[in-house]
């Protein structure tokens, strides 16, 4: 799409998002629900930076998203803050954690990468369980909704009011996505999903580069879980358990890996689509497995990505998101790594 | 090569898609319903780990309301009941929880098993100022210090649980005490709940095994207790982890050496046990066949019972219980109030005595909002009685609430409650 | 405290074995065509069941013993010939999610057919009860389980040393392209090495039945372990996997003896120990999954 149609279209999205509480109550989803579709998004976000773009299975996102809400309920709980400060106390949490487990992450690629990130999330999840003192254990920790703390307006946001919050939040975050990937920056990332050796023999420190978008992943899923758990006023510890972390897989990839506005195509089928389904019939779990059996094996490039590709425009295009310059089947390409 | 669908075939579907998406709400049952009829949401677990007691505790809601609608409903409109999923997730809760609230505009809310869910349910129904009355979660901050003036429970406290068994099964069995506990909020209230048993009638506890969450295998902490020499093994686990460490509690032979004892257990779980895996005294909050649970000559009870039965040919449990008087005092105080309006609704249930489907009379106190009744120790038959293999409790004692329950002066240290 | 040591390292074996044998049907399905099998518990919690209804109608439990897993065997090759082989081509991430949303249907199914509540599986009672072994009574049921994984794995170990199959696959899982030159059909060789895997799965299945409660969440509670089993055991090796199984069992009972917060997190922190300081995993193979 050329930069002027991208405009337009990301604008048109906004308004369009801008519109949902007025909508909310004819389409029948509830703004609460609305305000979720976001905080996912945000958090999907995070995964398509690893995933999508660079190449690596991300799946501790769960474990930073949940930080970020625990970080945020942790201090309103005890200081008090403002909504503001608790967000960025949230953020911040994530970031640390991120800090925290990043180097051992980073000796590994491909599934060891993810496998690892599950390993570590699940650390996160039983301290969240296991010290009851300051996370409320399994019952979880309810927390109020912070003040704005602006000085002259002494005011919690009720429903509408934090979708809108949430919103502003989103549109800063995917701008900031948007012209993170088309920095040089980005560019080298999806440079070392392609062929990461190639990029090391250019002369450039691969590692740091995936410490990096591993710290900003982290960050976006810390921001998207420090909301969620502002718009729960609750905490609790399945928002660290890695089923979560497929569920934001999922999102990336049913919307389309490595796009812009994948996530949040993702996450609006996602969230509304198990929130209807699960209305209309307790079985929701076998049609939400059923999406994703025919994501994978159907539309692996993901709703924008297959759109793409049949729009024929080639800037928008995810290069191929997991393939590499590969023609052998696989399982031969994989004996073939092996034998030498 | 890369199969993706030819742009014919993409554009039908995605035009399919959109419409199905678009028009989705429309074919959600409820919409268009007849609009005059008294919507009470409830959000609980369909699926998940809390499934099973969930079915359970709808078709306790189910019932009381059907039995209010064939009498002509309540204020002349029937009850319609709103049924949300919380997969067992507390997040999913809450988020139901402000669907039933703002999009159906229920009027009251019920529901949930897992302490989580009560919680951040009873969050959402707060701050919407909306009447919601756990019927199945029991940790003991729903009327303590997560206490509101919209929110009761109906199912007992935790609390409750550990003073009812703790007394008697002391006098039963002795003073030295064992633990098994999961470690975790919840583990670690029943094992305080227990240490003020002990420290009013002097007991010691002879040992205490943490179990981390996700823990399956049990062998490593039952290898333990009997060198021990305890006079009674309390197993504080719920559920699953109760399944298997009974199970396994079994196979080991445990119940023949060391008398076993626990704060609370469900016939569902039992159900799913082998016979040499049920043993053991045990709390229960209600039970369809005994006359000490449902009071002698107690019609009401009794036509509950053999009316559930046959409508869903097996007896009902506590959960089905806790869903029955749930709704039907609900349905009560709303008539007695003539309005569904929460904060009159609220008073009318607060304090006022009833009888129902139990033995003697209960009343929801009105400073915390717990369902004050008794409670009861049984003892587990393995294999049921000849003519009924569901029957797996030998009811032998009772306890009143005021007895077993804290007591106002020490229940104001931690719940304020305050109407608008 | 230290009389406690003897029965638990007992324990901790017997765990261990059982963690072995999982981890041994997902290693052989990853080792060849590098599929992550996700739905691995399921197939676990699908032969648990078949034998628990098979039992309930009458059958002995031996007979189901043998039975339930192949049942589950040739639902497993349905699942691989329609729904996996078409991912052979893509990077593994993808039969990791598509097991993954097979496993969330499988637990609904499982709902569905069976109910919510577990149902009450029991070994037969001869099986039943314990058997004194000096130090401790142990459970006869546990040590059933120790000796049916001595059998499959004997079995096992036969199968790939001294049969054409073994042999093929063994050679498959060497140089892939070669074996399909010399004309093997490579396509059933897969078919077959995740039927293999299923097998495993579904005798452990069957087993865990009678030490465990049988919910449709089961399966679950086990898949997580038995990954880590894996990787620690190293992915590439079969005899890492039975090693880190034992090994797993054994940290799991020890930290339960002297540090039983720590009992579960424990098999996580070895993981990322060994990940950290011998990347392939104790037995593993350099350059595999990166």
């Amino acid at each position: 799409m050329k930069g002027r149609t991208e405009l337009a279209v990301s604008a048109a999205v906004l308004a369009l998002l801008a519109l949902g509480p007025v909508l909310s109550p004819s389409i029948h989803i509830d703004v609460s629900i609305m305000s979720e579709v976001l905080a996912y998004t945000i958090a999907a976000m995070g995964v398509n930076l690893l995933l999508g773009y660079t190449g690596l299975p991300a799946f501790g996102n769960a474990a930073f998203f949940g930080l970020g809400a625990y970080g945020a309920g942790l201090s309103i709980q005890n200081w008090h803050v403002h909504v503001l400060e608790a967000l960025l106390i949230g953020v911040l949490t994530s970031f640390a954690g991120a800090l925290l487990i990043g180097p051992f992450l980073l000796r590994r690629r491909g599934i060891y990468f993810g496998l690892l990130a599950i390993a570590f999330g699940q650390v996160f999840y039983f301290i969240a369980y296991r010290f009851t003192d300051l996370t409320g254990g399994e019952d979880g920790m309810n927390f109020s909704r912070p003040y704005l703390g602006l000085p002259a307006w002494h005011a919690t946001l009720d429903g509408t009011g934090f979708y809108y919050f949430t919103l502003v939040l989103f549109a800063l975050a995917i701008l900031a996505f948007a012209l993170l990937v088309r920095s040089p920056f980005g560019r080298t990332l999806v440079a070392i999903r392609q062929n990461e050796l190639r990029v090391r023999y250019l002369g450039l420190n691969s590692d740091r580069f995936i410490f990096v978008a591993l710290l900003v992943s982290a960050t976006l899923a810390g921001l998207g879980g420090a909301l969620f758990g502002m718009l729960l006023n609750f905490a609790y510890p399945l928002l660290l358990d890695w089923h979560l972390s497929g569920d934001f897989v999922l999102i990336s990839i049913l919307g389309g890996s490595g796009t812009l506005w994948g996530p949040l195509v993702g996450s609006a089928i996602y969230v509304i689509g198990k929130d209807i389904i699960s209305t209309i019939t307790p079985l929701w779990q076998i049609f939400l497995g059923a999406i994703f059996v025919a994501c994978v094996l159907l539309f692996p490039k993901g709703i924008l990505g297959s759109l793409a590709v049949l729009l024929g425009s080639s800037r928008t295009a995810p290069p191929d998101a997991h393939e590499a310059d590969r023609d052998a089947a696989a399982p031969a390409q994989f004996a073939a790594e092996r034998h030498g | 090569m890369e199969r993706v669908p030819n742009r014919r075939t993409f554009i039908k579907a995605a035009g399919a898609g959109t419409a199905l998406v678009a028009g989705f709400p429309a074919f959600i049952p409820r919409l268009g319903e007849a609009a005059d009829t008294i919507k009470i949401g409830i959000v609980e677990s369909e699926t998940g780990t809390y499934a099973a007691l969930g079915e359970n505790q709808i078709k306790g809601f189910q019932f009381a309301a059907d039995e209010w609608n064939k009498r002509g409903g309540v204020l002349g409109r029937k009850l319609e009941l709103v049924i949300e999923d919380d997969a067992s997730d507390p997040g999913v809760a809450a988020q139901k929880a402000h669907k039933v609230i703002d999009q159906d505009k229920v009027v009251a809310l019920s529901g949930t098993i897992s302490s989580a869910s009560s919680l951040s349910v009873s969050g959402v129904s707060s701050s919407a100022g909306i009447l919601y009355i756990d019927s199945g979660g029991h940790t003991d901050d729903v009327t303590g210090k997560a206490c509101h003036w919209s929110t009761f429970r109906t199912c007992h406290s935790t609390w409750m649980e550990t003073h009812a068994t703790g007394l008697l099964l002391a006098k039963k069995f002795g003073k030295r005490w064992y633990f098994i506990t999961p470690d975790y909020a919840f583990g670690h209230a029943l094992e305080a709940g227990y240490r003020d048993v002990l420290s009013k009638i002097g007991g010691t506890i002879v040992g205490n095994d943490l179990v981390p969450l996700g823990a399956t295998d049990f062998s490593s902490y039952l290898a333990k207790v009997e060198p021990a020499k305890p006079d009674l093994l309390l197993v504080l686990q719920q559920g699953n982890d109760a399944v298997n460490c009974l199970k396994q509690a079994g196979s080991f032979g445990l119940f023949k050496k060391v008398a076993v004892g626990g704060p609370q257990v469900e016939l569902e779980p039992l159900w799913s046990l082998p016979p040499d895996a049920r043993s053991g005294f045990w709390g229960i909050e209600w039970y369809y066949k005994s006359e000490l649970t449902l009071g002698r000559g107690n019609a009401r009870a009794h036509a509950f019972v053999a009316d559930y039965s046959k409508r869903y040919n097996e007896p009902p449990t506590a959960r089905s219980a806790f869903g029955y008087i749930t709704i039907d005092r609900m349905a009560t105080a709303m008539a007695e109030a003539k309005t569904t309006d929460s904060v009159k609704v609220a008073r009318a249930l607060e304090g006022t005595r009833f009888s129902s489907i139990f033995n003697g009379e209960a009343y929801y106190r009105k400073e915390d909002h717990q369902l004050m009744w008794p409670m009861w120790v049984a003892e587990i038959r393995p294999n049921g009685t000849p003519g009924d293999k569901y029957d797996l409790f030998n009811v032998i004692d009772m306890a009143q609430p005021d007895q077993i329950e804290q007591t106002v002066a020490e229940k104001a240290k931690v719940c304020t409650m305050q109407y608008p | 405290m230290f009389e406690h040591v003897a029965p638990e390292l007992f324990n901790g074996l017997v765990l261990g074995a059982f963690y072995a044998i999982v981890a041994l049907g997902l290693s052989l399905i990853m080792n060849l065509t590098g599929t992550i099998n996700m739905a691995h518990g399921s197939f676990m919690t699908l032969a648990g069941y078949l034998a628990f209804s098979m039992v309930a109608s009458g059958t002995s439990f031996w007979f189901a013993l043998l039975i339930a897993p192949l049942l589950t065997v040739a639902v497993g090759m349905l699942v691989e010939r329609t729904l996996i082989r078409p991912l052979y081509k893509r990077e593994p991430l993808y039969s990791l999610l598509l097991t993954f949303g097979l496993s969330l249907i499988a637990e609904e199914a499982f709902h569905l057919i069976w109910g919510a509540n577990g149902v009450p599986f029991t070994p037969p009672p001869s099986l039943a009860g314990t058997i004194p072994l000096g130090f401790m009574a142990f459970p006869a049921y546990r040590l059933f389980i120790v000796a049916v994984l001595a059998v499959a794995l004997a079995a096992l170990a036969l199968v790939l040393t001294k049969t054409r199959f073994g042999l093929r696959l063994r050679a498959a899982v060497q140089d892939t392209e070669m074996i399909a030159a010399m004309g093997t059909n490579t396509q059933l060789l897969y078919t077959v090495n995740f039927g293999l895997g299923i097998f495993l799965a579904g005798i452990a299945g069957v087993l865990a039945g009678g030490l465990l409660g049988l919910s449709p969440t089961t399966g679950n509670t086990l898949l997580m372990p038995a990954f880590v089993t894996v990787i620690i055991g190293g992915m590439g090796s079969l005899f890492g996997s039975i090693v880190a199984g034992i090994l797993i069992g054994l940290t799991i009972s020890m930290t339960t003896l002297f540090l039983p917060a720590f009992s579960e997190v424990s098999m996580y922190i070895l993981m990322a120990l060994v990940l950290v300081i011998r990347p392939r995993g104790l037995f593993g193979e350099e350059g595999l999954f990166g």
